[in-house]
């Protein structure tokens, strides 16, 4: 029955979605994480990607988390010359996590969850309908 | 009433495949939301069954390169759905734009279903139980 797959279909991206946002929790939970001597580098932001595949089993273009990448651009440096981890000229190397980037992304996953949220009370209501038809 | 051997001139024949329409279009746009954010996705849609005059609702011909069937019933075609902004991942899908078709969806499913209810009344009147 295709609205149990509806149900199916939204739920892979509901189960994404929660990935993404256990993947930015980490990056803002991390975003004063420094390196642990002078030398090593910090935290690096991690970047979700999303894939679709086609279940066979439903019929259906379902989506799952791809692998979870590392942000590659620069780090932040902050002046600490006390810092343990600090270099020659007293600069510490700090994470590559934006607050303001993770938010918004943040935002962005939420939206998306909920807008699979809705897809799925939509077709219960569907379904709901459907069996009405039999009490009539 | 001359028809195909179904029960109310058809009525329930073209309510069923309505419904089952809505169905597979519900599971479309499933797809369209989850992928919202899938690199390279594009939108489908269904295109709704088509009606004339001589065979009631019947396959929706999308091109003129298609065969003409004359017992053709049912059948859906995903048509790329319209699409105003792509992203530069290369995903087209606009949320409020599928939401909005999945609200329509329910509803259209919910007029359907109510009127098959009525046409149930109505056969049960016919057969004296008092409907």
């Amino acid at each position: 029955m295709d609205l149990i797959k509806s149900i199916a279909v939204a739920a892979s991206g509901l189960r994404s979605q929660s990935g993404r946002m256990r993947v930015i929790a980490e990056n803002i939970a991390n975003a004063d994480s420094g390196p642990e001597r002078a030398g090593t580098d910090p935290y690096r932001r991690k970047v979700v990607s999303f894939q679709r595949h086609v279940d066979r089993d439903l019929d259906a273009q379902l989506v799952a988390l791809g692998r979870v990448q590392r942000d590659p651009s620069a780090f932040r440096t902050k002046h600490e010359p006390g810092n343990l981890a600090a270099d020659a000229n007293g600069d510490v190397k700090m994470p590559n996590v934006n607050a303001l980037v993770e938010m918004v992304d943040m935002r962005e996953a939420q939206r998306s969850y909920e807008a699979n949220l809705n897809l799925i009370s939509s077709t219960r209501r569907m379904i709901q309908r459907t069996i009405d038809i039999l009490r009539a | 009433m001359a028809n195909d051997g179904s029960i109310g001139g058809g009525l329930m024949q073209a309510l069923k495949l309505r419904m089952h329409y809505q169905q597979s279009r519900q599971k479309v746009l499933a797809e369209n939301v989850a992928n919202a954010d899938s690199p390279g996705f594009r939108p489908f849609d269904l295109k709704p069954p088509g009606f004339d005059r001589e065979s009631g609702v019947a396959l929706a011909r999308t091109s003129a390169g298609h065969m003409s069937l004359a017992g053709a019933r049912g059948g859906f075609d995903s048509t790329g759905a319209p699409r105003f902004e792509t992203t530069p991942n290369g995903n087209a899908v606009n949320l409020e734009d599928e939401m909005l078709k999945v609200a329509q969806n329910q509803s259209d499913y919910q007029l359907a279903a109510s009127l098959y209810s009525k046409g149930l009344a109505l056969m049960k009147i016919a057969i004296g139980k008092n409907g």
